[in-house]
């Protein structure tokens, strides 16, 4: 048997305290707020909680890999000695595997160049004020053909590229170093 | 009484924090905007805004990465000299001899390696959410800079080991530069300070390294969180938002 609520004929015993009645219609305080997303809330604590947080595991992700994994050190610089492949970082890997596919002027000046001014004049060009992905399909695509290639070309110049600049899968043998 | 508000009563308590009771949520308001440290962050932001899920907590993470570079960087600056014949040595000594010397350079080469990928991705996330939009185009701008910096700082700490890693790395970096049409060889030249990469190449990336990028992105932060707190409140969405309310 279920508790009988207090409207029903057996009033409910709370705390000592007996339930006479219930009177219908809204508390004179309204109904509870629900709070929307555009509401406002303190930064603190219910952001800068969280930020202390995201701040603590970005410590931790660095110090345990600094644990891990050491930084490399190669034998002392050498100018008559040319590796091969001789690598950029892993961060201009793209750029570098542009420059083994097209011209070094359009490789290594226009297409960063035009990389970095496009960044800088994309609020400028896109001027539609919403921002939901599904009424901006043209930035949304254009951006993310343009991060996967770069992902792509990052990938293939740090790790499947060996001796003059040859087509190496990473398990015959590894020459991407971080 | 709490310990944190007997602290805060006491005659050094109150010459520090000045007002002692911030019960009400105005109070709190004021007490966040007179705080010298909370001073960079808006006092309210909207809801949406504090989840995960719409900032992924990039920016913040970018910040603490940046942090953890400087704090290691100075310690490996007591270890190291910036010329050909003492660079590689140093960071033997520092592999071996100095207390945490290979620890702390980890620390400093794997948030360097993450911050150029959270940089990247900090971006990304601001795209699809749209906040580059108005009123916030001036502050995407900024962010790009800082994109460009953040390279520009792992690509001039890239060749300070002076190994043949560091060396043949920057060879290949900036060769890419010689390409620039009638300008080309002389920006080369500037950035190695000769021909090829010597001992002028080093003492230049050195000092961009340690003194002139640093400093240049702390300036660039300051001002990337100036506008995000100004600009907290506007919501992008809404066209004709007046920036200076």
């Amino acid at each position: 048997m279920s508790t009988p609520r207090p409207d029903q004929e057996n009033p409910e015993i709370i705390a000592g305290q007996r339930v006479l009645g219930v009177v219908p219609g809204k508390p004179p305080g309204g109904d509870r707020k629900v709070l929307s997303e555009q509401e406002p809330v303190m930064v603190w604590p219910h952001l800068l909680v969280r930020h202390a947080v995201a701040a603590l595991v970005v410590i931790a992700v660095v110090l345990v890999l600094a644990i891990f994994f050491d930084a490399p050190l190669r034998e002392i610089a050498n100018p008559t000695l040319t590796p091969n492949p001789e690598k950029a970082p892993w961060y201009f890997a793209a750029l570098q595997e542009l420059l083994a596919l097209f011209h070094p002027l359009v490789a290594g000046v226009l297409v960063p160049g035009a990389i970095v001014l496009g960044l800088f004049a994309l609020p400028y060009v896109d001027r539609t004020s919403t921002i939901e992905p599904r009424f901006r399909k043209v930035a949304v695509a254009t951006f993310t053909i343009f991060m996967v290639v770069w992902i792509i070309l990052t990938i293939i110049g740090f790790a499947f590229r060996g001796p003059n600049w040859g087509w190496v899968w990473p398990w015959q043998e590894w020459y991407g170093e971080l | 009484m709490t310990l944190g508000q007997r602290i805060r009563e006491s005659i050094i308590g109150r010459s520090i924090w000045r007002a002692t009771d911030r019960t009400t949520e105005r109070d709190q308001a004021a007490g966040h905007w007179a705080n010298f440290f909370l001073h960079i962050y808006p006092v309210k932001v909207r809801r949406k805004e504090i989840t995960f899920r719409y900032s992924w907590y990039l920016g913040v993470a970018s910040l603490v990465l940046f942090g953890s570079l400087l704090v290691s960087g100075i310690y490996l600056m007591f270890f190291y000299v910036p010329s050909p014949a003492q660079a590689y040595g140093d960071i033997l000594n520092l592999q071996t001899r100095v207390a945490f010397g290979q620890y702390i350079r980890n620390v400093h080469r794997w948030s360097a390696h993450l911050m150029v990928l959270v940089v990247a991705a900090h971006m990304a996330r601001v795209f699809y959410r749209g906040a580059y939009k108005k009123p916030r185009e001036f502050n995407w701008g900024v962010g790009v800079i800082l994109l460009v910096l953040t390279l520009l700082l792992s690509f001039t700490g890239y060749l300070l080991p002076w190994d043949q890693l560091a060396y043949w790395a920057v060879t290949v970096g900036t060769e890419m530069a010689a390409f620039v049409p009638l300008i080309g060889d002389t920006v080369k030249e500037m950035m190695l300070g000769g021909p090829v990469v010597a001992s002028s190449t080093l003492l230049r990336f050195y000092v961009l390294h340690v003194a002139v990028l640093p400093t240049a992105v702390v300036l660039l932060i300051t001002i990337h969180l100036w506008r995000w707190r100004k600009d907290s409140m506007l919501d992008a969405a809404k066209e004709g938002v007046d920036v200076d309310a």
